[in-house]
């Protein structure tokens, strides 16, 4: 009897422990699936974005990409803006890792810093990149490898307005930079806040970029082959501009308050703020955040007219190297370099084609690449991540540009401390 | 002591051994073993990803040596500590305060009970949203007070000046509710032969207050101010709420477990991460919070009605 008892709990032991071992093997993908390569390809993938603005990207990617290989289960995880990075290096360094991810492709050091460690698959013979620019496989390429799949899609700036309020007084679109300040002086002596903006480097950024275009677009042009220095004069006024508007109360008497974007949206969708400058990709926001609100979006224009679209292609999906799903994963990664994927992903999120062989999902969208009239300008930011050691210059960046506005910091200084780092 | 009793003792504590050993593997693996191997970390250029290399004291040089992290990290740890003095001389006295209140069965006091118990469940992303619906410039219902009240609006959360201020009013609405309910449940404990025998020797109630209740509340005191010190110096959650991974306007909802965030994972976009410059922030934070508590410790001890 003792011996039985004896032989029950050992057997019931090692059912537990099984199933344990069972549970914690549960990876990216299921092995025994993707070894049943029966006539077609099958399996599963499992995808990781960082953002749930590109919930409807990645859906239409892969009902897409279903109907081509409706045997490949794909699973995805949106894993939060703020942590993602972070996630997905102790992810990848546990060998548990996503088959398929997003990168900020060469904005940021976290996809050379994987490459270096042999994390990211090698695309350059893998994927047809045919469809794909020059200036896109830039966003994707580390030591002559291609190990992203960028998108055609500008990640651009623009200057949202409130249609109704520029109607009912009487405010027209600016032709000229002046133009633009003295838009922003009327609105503000209407009683009424000229822009949104937020405390926040990013959204600050996304304002200064597009300003520094319309206060010298011929410098701006000269950011796209680094053949201008970063903290240059245009620069330096530029940003100088942006602090004397502040300080003019043409951001709002109280706007140290706003401290993100969401805010920062919210006071132009409530009609607190005549306009908005950000990103292409809060148009979707901005009509999600009030359905009913009538807006437009326009190019800060130059003093000679010119305007431009300031920003560069999106940086897309990367392999991981221990993906047990490759030959899925590679098909995978073929799909979003096509044509058909390109158009998938960009229509679902409403993105701004870099192509005119995609067409533009709304009618916003559509206005927002008019309006740089074919002119597109190199990133400031993008340039001081790409020329200085570990991005090191566009981290200080981060760390102080809200700082000129409150105080702490001068514009020189500021600029004075990147320029240090600039190769 | 015979052979059998020996072999019963041993076989007795080798049950008890046996018990604690699930328990003592999981502390050991998920406990013990990362902190050894953070202090270990601490000591190390490790990224995240990849190998490391052993860097000595660079990582803790810098801390108190670097031009650009140094003031970061001593304005968050000032802000730590001051956040401590308010548990000390505000919030603490305000819970004994209002736990006393409810004692004394003052009336409406289950309601007014079930008001400061009610941000008990409510969590800190939820309070955060909340402090946002009142106080944003644009949209928050101060301003809009104020505007109609004709008054001057203002940045709140935006404005250096107020934005710590604000965040102890925020912190206090909070969590006064789980003081109250050790100093309450301690008053409870308190005999009532005791109580009964001050009334019939004619005490007041300034006088029970003071020679009765205060003493014999210490111990619960010493305990919740132990644990709202190491709340004050271990505190994120709300602060990032409030003022994000950056630590709101000049630093004024920075404390060192957002610089730990901001500097170990990088912020957001950035993407950078420092895993071991992480592990020495941490380093130190421990030896400053070890510090911290065992002083104190020492303090309240005098204290401590029974010695």
């Amino acid at each position: 009897m003792k011996k039985f008892k004896k032989l029950l709990a050992i057997l019931l032991s090692s059912v537990m422990a099984m199933s344990l071992i069972a549970c914690g093997s549960s990876g990216s993908s299921d092995a025994e699936d993707s070894s049943e390569l029966e006539g077609g390809v099958s399996g599963s993938l499992l995808i990781w974005e960082h953002d749930y603005s590109y919930e409807e990207g990645i859906e239409a990617l892969i009902e897409g990409f279903n109907e081509l290989y409706p045997d490949v289960e794909i699973t995805y995880l949106i894993r939060g803006d703020g942590d993602y990075d972070s996630l997905l290096k102790t992810a990848l360094q546990s060998g548990d890792g996503p088959d398929i991810f997003w990168t900020n492709g060469t904005a940021t050091s976290t996809m050379p810093d994987l490459v270096d460690n042999g994390m990211i698959v090698d695309l350059t013979d893998v994927v047809d990149m045919s469809f794909i620019s020059e200036d896109a496989l830039n966003v994707a390429t580390v030591d002559e490898g291609i190990y992203n799949v960028p998108w055609m899609q500008m990640d651009t700036r623009t200057c949202y307005y409130n249609k109704d309020m520029f109607e009912q007084n009487g405010w027209e679109i600016p032709t000229t930079f002046s133009e633009f300040v003295t838009l922003m002086e009327t609105i503000y002596n209407s009683g009424t806040t000229p822009v949104s903006m937020a405390l926040d480097s990013w959204c600050l950024l996304f304002a200064y970029e597009p300003i520094l275009a319309g206060y010298d677009h011929e410098y701006c042009e000269g950011l796209s082959d680094y053949s201008v220095s970063a903290t240059d004069t245009p620069v330096r006024e530029a940003m100088q501009l942006m602090v004397d508007w502040a300080e003019a109360g043409y951001y709002g008497d109280n706007w140290t308050g706003v401290l993100d974007s969401s805010s920062q949206i919210l006071a132009f969708t409530t009609g607190n703020a005549a306009m908005f400058i950000d990103g292409s990709w809060d148009a979707s926001n901005i009509s999600m955040n009030n359905p009913g609100l009538n807006y437009g979006a326009f190019a800060i224009p130059s003093e000679d007219g010119t305007t431009g679209l300031v920003g560069t292609e999106a940086p897309g999906f990367s392999i991981n190297t221990e993906s047990q799903n490759m030959e899925a994963a590679e098909l995978f990664m073929n799909y979003c370099a096509s044509k058909e994927g390109q158009t998938a992903w960009i229509q679902a999120i409403g993105g701004v084609p870099s192509t005119t062989e995609i067409e533009s999902s709304s009618e916003i969208i559509q206005e927002i690449s008019d309006s740089g009239n074919g002119n597109t300008y190199r990133s400031w930011q993008n340039v001081l991540s790409n020329y200085s050691d570990e991005s090191e210059a566009s981290n200080i960046w981060a760390d102080d540009f809200t700082k000129i506005f409150t105080g702490e910091m001068t514009v020189d200084e500021l600029c004075d401390e990147i320029e240090v780092l600039m190769q | 002591m015979s052979g059998t009793m020996v072999r019963k003792k041993h076989h007795k504590s080798r049950n008890y051994r046996l018990f604690i050993l699930p328990a003592l593997i999981f502390y050991t693996v998920f406990i013990a073993f990362p902190i050894v191997y953070g202090l270990f970390l601490g000591f190390t250029d490790w990224s995240g990803v990849g190998s490391f290399n052993i860097v000595g004291l660079k990582n803790f040089i810098t801390i108190f040596t670097d031009e650009r992290f140094t003031p970061t990290f001593f304005n968050a740890l000032i802000n730590n500590f001051k956040y401590l003095i308010c548990v000390w001389i505000i919030i603490t006295p305000l819970q004994y305060l209002l736990a006393y209140l409810l004692y004394l069965k003052i009336p409406g006091r289950k309601y007014i009970q079930f008001m400061l118990f009610l941000p008990q469940v409510i969590s800190s992303a939820i309070v955060g949203f909340f402090a946002t619906l009142v106080f944003d410039p644009n949209i928050g219902f101060a301003n809009s007070l104020l505007s109609t009240l004709g008054l001057e609006e203002s940045a709140w959360f935006g404005d250096p000046n107020m934005a710590f201020k604000l965040l102890i009013i925020v912190i206090i609405w909070q969590s006064t509710g789980t003081g109250i309910m050790i100093f309450y449940a301690n008053f409870m404990d308190i005999s009532s032969d005791v109580m009964e025998a001050s009334k019939v020797d004619g005490c007041t109630e300034v006088q029970r207050f003071f020679h009765i209740m205060l003493p014999m509340s210490l111990p619960a005191a010493s305990s919740n101010i132990t644990m709202s010190t190491i709340w004050a110096l271990a505190i994120f959650d709300l602060p990032y709420m409030l003022g994000g991974s950056e630590g709101g306007v000049s630093g004024s909802l920075d404390f060192d477990n957002i610089v730990f965030y901001r500097y170990t994972f990088g912020t957001g976009l950035n993407g950078k991460s420092d895993m071991g410059f992480g592990a020495a922030i941490c380093v130190v934070m421990f030896v400053i919070m070890l510090i911290v508590t065992v002083i104190q410790n020492r303090v309240l001890a005098r204290f401590d009605y029974n010695s």
